[in-house]
């Protein structure tokens, strides 16, 4: 029977694992995501999960460890954070252009320097154009929902991409939420066995990441970039699947609140999402006219759905957990695709960007009621002063 | 959707059947600057260059007995112009072919 327990996101993405029968973990320590491997191993070693566990000796091995045994037919799970994540960059794109469907697992953390412990976006978000699926937990629930729902997503057929299933380090990987673990058998109806049309096999022998001519490179490019485009169906179908079978109500791309008839809205994903909707609930007992919209999935980036969803409104604060240094906007990276979701629109409404919960920081109530203040003013005013606040940091308000 | 030419068709993930003696997918000797030239004369066989070649570009014609060269895949690293016992083997400067530039039936 289904049960309930009190989880962290990295414990609740450990279980999501082990109902995924995954077949190889590779670890590497680097806090907050090291305790999923705690959890993993402990339950290899305890006999709950069959698995060989391998320890790799950095990033860019537990990477090329899972890469390997992947493609050799196996369900992999990794996981990394922070400047363990940037270690392993190089792997990403042959991984994504091979079309091996590894699952990382990214507890964000600042990247250096000259240290820092805290949580931020930066770190998965510098990775995000190599052609892997990727979006953001609120919540260990989410966690865990996702690490099923992206083994689903990718190892799909028409798919086949790796995917980073990132939550945000210590505010998810770390505080322990609400857990629903649902039986085995909804899980097995959910997610097929792991399957590779092309495995390495020794009956049928093939060459994977051999070297390409140059007149090549365009069509591999295309391949991928034709999965990016395959995969939002594919999402869709997985997102039913999953609410039909666990009694979820996720949707797809983006999930709203309280956005009957409100004038702005702030545009958030992670963590920081739960004190946001705290945040709307009271300024809306106060009548201010805000919703929010939350983000489900950064690639593939829901383009059409962004739009449909901020449309209606008259100013949008877009908050930012990443940074973008001398970029477009000046501020971090969901700016950038957001304008250029509504840029076609008739009616576009007013958009900034806030930088918060860098570093590590909480985002406060207090900074969610700044921010509402500010898209009041661009209402009142009819236009966007900046396209990035530093909250807390701003010398005028 | 696109529209990708049958001739420039790539497998998914440029997965390729394998082993094969040869890849035509990734014909490498279009890399080179020099060739190694032999004098079937000079050679005793060796089979040094055959042993130390990384590319497997050289092979024993055991019909005609002697070494012969894959120009396709030759990089021309010339491994086996320092290897060779008999300075039966040189190099070439790669653009000194008698009947002009042609190595490649797809050249790019």
């Amino acid at each position: 029977m289904a049960k309930e327990m009190v989880l962290s996101g990295c414990a609740a993405s450990a279980q999501a694992a082990k109902y995924a029968k995954v077949d190889v973990v590779c670890s590497y320590p680097i806090r907050p995501y090291t305790a999923l491997m705690m959890e993993l191993a402990k339950m290899v070693a305890n006999g709950e999960l069959d698995a060989e566990f391998i320890h790799g000796e950095g990033e860019h091995a537990q990477l090329s460890v899972v890469l390997g045994a992947a493609a050799a037919g196996a369900r992999v799970l990794t996981g990394s954070s922070g400047v363990g994540v940037t270690y392993a960059f190089e792997t990403y794109s042959p991984i994504a252009g091979g079309r091996v469907p590894v699952q990382m697992m990214i507890a964000d953390r600042a990247l250096d320097p000259p240290g820092d412990f805290g949580s931020e976006h930066t770190d998965a978000m510098s990775c995000r154009d190599q052609g892997w699926i990727m979006g953001w937990a609120e919540n260990p629930q989410e966690a865990f929902d996702n690490c099923l729902i992206n083994y689903r997503i990718g190892e799909d057929h028409r798919v086949l991409l790796p995917q980073f299933v990132c939550q945000d380090g210590y505010f998810v990987s770390h505080i322990p939420g609400k857990v629903v673990l649902p039986e085995q058998s909804q899980v097995d109806e959910f997610l097929p066995p792991y399957k590779l049309p092309h495995p390495l096999d020794p009956k049928h022998p093939v060459s994977h990441g051999p070297q390409i001519r140059p007149d090549q490179g365009t069509i591999m490019d295309l391949q991928r970039a034709q999965a990016m485009l395959d995969a939002p169906a594919v999402i869709k179908e997985a997102i039913e699947d999953f609410n039909r079978i666990f009694g979820r109500k996720y949707s797809p791309f983006v999930e709203e609140y309280m956005t009957e008839d409100a004038e702005m809205a702030l545009f958030i994903m992670g963590a920081h999402t739960m004190t946001a909707r705290h945040a709307v609930k009271h300024l809306r007992s106060k009548g201010v006219k805000i919703g929010l919209v939350k983000l489900r999935f950064v690639r593939p980036w829901p383009t059409q759905e962004v739009a449909e969803a901020l449309s209606k409104f008259k100013a949008v604060g877009v908050i930012e957990t990443s940074t973008s240094y001398g970029g477009a906007m000046r501020g971090g990276n969901l700016l950038h695709e957001v304008r250029a979701s509504l840029y076609d629109l008739p009616q576009r409404p007013l958009t900034t960007s806030f930088m918060a919960g860098l570093g590590g920081e909480m985002v406060p109530l207090k900074e969610f009621y700044y921010m509402a203040d500010i898209l009041s003013k661009m209402i009142k005013d009819g236009k966007a002063k900046k396209t990035v606040y530093w909250v807390g940091f701003e010398a005028e308000a | 959707m696109f529209n990708i030419p049958k001739e420039k068709e790539v497998p998914l993930g440029c997965i390729t059947p394998a082993p094969v003696t040869e890849q035509p997918m990734m014909i490498t000797g279009n890399w080179r600057e020099y060739r190694p030239v032999i004098d079937q004369e000079k050679c005793n066989l060796c089979m040094n260059c055959i042993v130390y070649c990384p590319d497997a570009c050289w092979q024993l014609n055991e019909a005609e007995d002697e070494v012969v060269w894959n120009a396709k895949y030759c990089k021309g690293c010339l491994i086996c112009v320092n290897e060779c016992t008999t300075e039966a083997l040189s190099k070439v400067y790669e653009l000194d072919f008698a009947d002009g530039v042609v190595r490649l039936e797809k050249p790019f």
